[in-house]
């Protein structure tokens, strides 16, 4: 990758930061959050793999915890930077959500199309204070998720998005 | 059959929710109060017509159940069995008979001046309410059984997902057709019964929608339906069988099918197993039966333009007559495929908000044209966009359908990208025009997309390390659940960018300008009445 590993920020450039943006962070909690959920689904299987291998005792049995270690390696990487990537703006008209590194991606999505908003938080994001909200247009292939913000920072812009919306409403 | 069993509208008290106080109509000194609903049932037969479909079903499984059995020498029918089997869905035949019956009891409908409402279910009952400025189509559904009791299902589609409208079936097919003229005409904002606030059309609107006298059973929305005459239509399109044939010929899916076919052959051939014919046999009873579905989907298809909107025609076992009233539309596209072209025929799909491909599984609702020449194509766009919002709509859209790179309208792809789209890249390209976004993509199937710029959902802009290299990015409108994805592939970052934030500047102020949803409203009628919901 060309980012030097010291930014903090993935420094997106061009289309992706659109002049005049400030971007809002989310929680770096959020780090955590989705490393303990990879953890989970990645340290069970790679343990089971570990102690099969040590009972059959057969060297190629050890590719697949391998995997699994190279997997979570790649993960503690990678997660802390996409987590940095992602940011959200708020504009006069509409909300700007911008996620991904190797992947990038910007939607914006104007407060009039809104249908509904979604608040979220699961057992693991519950335990560490984030919260995740979701837009809603019309339109299935609107992917407007902002994970790992505060509960009250979701909360405030679960009303904010929800009072825009209604000023600026339009029909379909 | 209908005087069998006369159905007695039941009246019931409004229900405490009814007429909000901002219904125009309760201004007026003549009805102090709204007139109480007037519930009708559907058709008696209905029973008939949807047990029947029970019976089918279970036969078509049983068949396919026999045809996959075949390679394993496992035939269902085998002795015996088959007349077991017979009784086994004549009896279940009988059961959903009797919960048909049982559910036409259950089933009751109202309509007032802002609302339908249904009322349905025998275990789980469902009371639902579709307002009707958020009516999006209106289509009349005649199944072949159907047809043969001169019966028709009218749905009515908002925009909620799938399985979200409201389906009215089954009714007496004039009774259907008044009922839909009479809805469309509520929801173009024509007040029945008073007079229409701001409605320029139909002064010859009269009568009371509420007012029925009771006791006359079916009738009874007979009366109701004869005061919103059937607004005038004029034709604009008719295909004909034997061009939906050839172009069903010249369609991927037929080459597919010939070239499975050569390979079946070839391998009996070459193998001299004759078992490799039963095993590849589902697979082609697949394709000839997407072929087949194709045809009787869209034969005899017809379009035509009234004051409601535009009218679509079409089916040949199960007839379908659509209404999809003005800027309903959300999205356009146009497809030719590689043997289109020698006859330059052009297909035009359109995105409607309700019809979802979920709806019935497959997407015949959302057809503006299923095959046509290049100028039956411009006019199905024109339908839905009457102004194109350029001062030489049709070269815009000459260059959209058939040109390469960048022209007088269109900013294509830059050149850099031919790595990624080795094909296409001289096709990936969009335009502007003051009412709508044109984006064009597709060599061999070409496809040009058009979203007018009221009708944008939302935006996004994706990029992947190739296009991150050669500093590239691809531009997605959303739109709503359709077959009309509209996106281009592979634009430069810079032009993307400036598409992206111009795009959402247009949208919104093409927004503020937008139509009334009451199409028939003026605009300053429409203003006491806030949009809502």
């Amino acid at each position: 990758m060309t980012d030097q590993p010291g930014t903090t920020d993935a420094a997106p450039s061009g289309p992706f930061d659109p002049p005049g943006i400030v971007w809002q962070r989310v929680s770096l909690r959020l780090v955590s959050a989705r490393l303990l959920t990879l953890g989970l689904w990645l340290v069970v299987p790679a343990v089971a793999g570990g102690v099969v291998a040590v009972l059959t005792s057969t060297p190629w049995v050890w590719i697949a915890p391998a995997v699994l270690v190279i997997m979570m390696v790649v993960a503690v990487l990678l997660v802390p930077r996409q987590v940095r990537a992602m940011g959200y703006a708020e504009r006069d008209d509409d909300l700007l959500i911008r996620k991904g590194i190797m992947f990038r991606s910007l939607v914006v999505v104007p407060y009039g199309r809104m249908q509904y908003v979604d608040v979220e938080a699961g057992p693991v994001a519950r335990r560490f204070r984030i919260a995740q909200v979701q837009l809603h247009t019309a339109s299935p292939g609107t992917d407007a998720t902002i994970d790992g913000l505060e509960p009250s920072e979701a909360e405030r812009l679960r009303d904010r998005l929800a009072s825009r919306g209604e000023a600026r409403l339009a029909g379909l | 059959m209908s005087d069998l069993t006369p159905t007695d509208p039941i009246r019931t008290d409004p229900s405490p929710t009814d007429p909000s106080p901002t219904d125009p109509s309760s201004t007026d000194p003549t009805p102090p109060e709204p007139a109480p609903l007037v519930w009708h049932r559907v058709h008696p037969v209905t029973p008939v017509v949807r047990g029947w479909t029970v019976i089918a079903v279970l036969f078509v499984i049983v068949g396919q159940q026999t045809v996959n059995g075949l390679p394993e020498g496992d035939n269902l029918l085998e002795g015996d069995r088959w007349w077991q089997i017979l009784l086994g869905i004549l009896a279940i035949g009988l059961v959903g008979l009797a919960y048909s019956a049982l559910a036409w009891r259950m089933t009751t409908y109202a309509i007032d001046d802002e609302s339908v409402r249904l009322h349905q279910g025998v275990l789980f009952r469902q009371q639902r309410k579709a307002r009707l400025d958020r009516l999006q189509a209106v289509d009349i559904v005649q199944p072949l059984v159907a047809r043969l009791f001169g019966l028709a299902e009218l749905k009515l589609e908002v925009a909620g997902g799938a399985d979200s409208g409201i389906k009215l079936g089954f009714l007496k097919e004039a009774q259907a057709q008044r009922l839909r003229n009479e809805l469309l005409a509520l929801a173009a904002g024509i007040r029945v019964g008073g007079p229409a606030p701001g409605a320029s059309a139909s002064p010859d609107v009269e009568g009371t929608p509420g007012g029925v006298a009771p006791g006359d059973g079916v009738d009874a929305s007979d009366t109701l339906a004869l005061v919103a005459p059937e607004a005038p239509e004029q034709p604009i399109t008719t295909v004909p069988p034997g061009r939906l044939v050839l172009s069903l010929l010249r369609s991927g899916a037929t080459i597919g099918l010939v070239l499975g076919l050569l390979l079946l052959v070839g391998l009996v051939i070459g193998t001299r197993e004759l078992s490799v014919l039963f095993t590849a046999f589902p697979a082609v009873l697949g394709f000839g039966g997407y072929l087949f579905s194709r045809f009787t989907r869209e034969f005899n298809f017809r379009s035509a333009l009234s004051p409601d909107g535009i009218r679509l025609r079409h089916g040949l076992l199960e007839t379908r007559s659509q209404t999809i009233p003005p800027g309903r539309v959300q999205a356009i596209r146009l497809t030719q495929g590689l043997l289109w072209r020698g006859p330059d025929w052009w297909r035009v799909d359109v995105n409607v908000a309700g019809y979802t491909l979920s709806a019935d599984g497959s997407d015949s609702n959302s057809v503006l044209l299923p095959v046509g020449t290049r100028e039956e194509a411009l006019t199905a766009v024109w339908l839905v966009l009457p102004d194109l919002g350029a001062d030489d709509p049709l070269a815009v859209l000459d260059e959209g359908m058939t040109g390469l790179d960048a022209g007088e309208y269109f900013t294509a792809a830059p050149r850099r990208t031919r790595i990624l789209d080795p094909v296409a890249w001289r096709r990936n390209g969009f335009a502007v025009t003051d009412r709508a976004l044109l984006l064009r993509r597709g060599r061999l199937l070409r496809r040009l997309e058009v979203v007018p710029h009221e009708r944008t959902q939302s935006l996004g802009l994706q990029q992947g390390p190739w296009q991150r290299r050669l500093r590239v990015a691809t531009f997605t409108v959303h739109s709503t659940p359709g077959p009309v994805i509209p996106t281009v592939q592979h634009l430069d970052e810079a032009d993307a960018g400036l598409l992206m934030d111009t795009q959402a500047r247009r949208a919104r102020e093409a927004r503020a300008h937008a139509a009334p949803e009451q199409w028939m409203r003026t605009d300053a009628a429409a203003r006491p009445e806030p949009a809502d919901g």
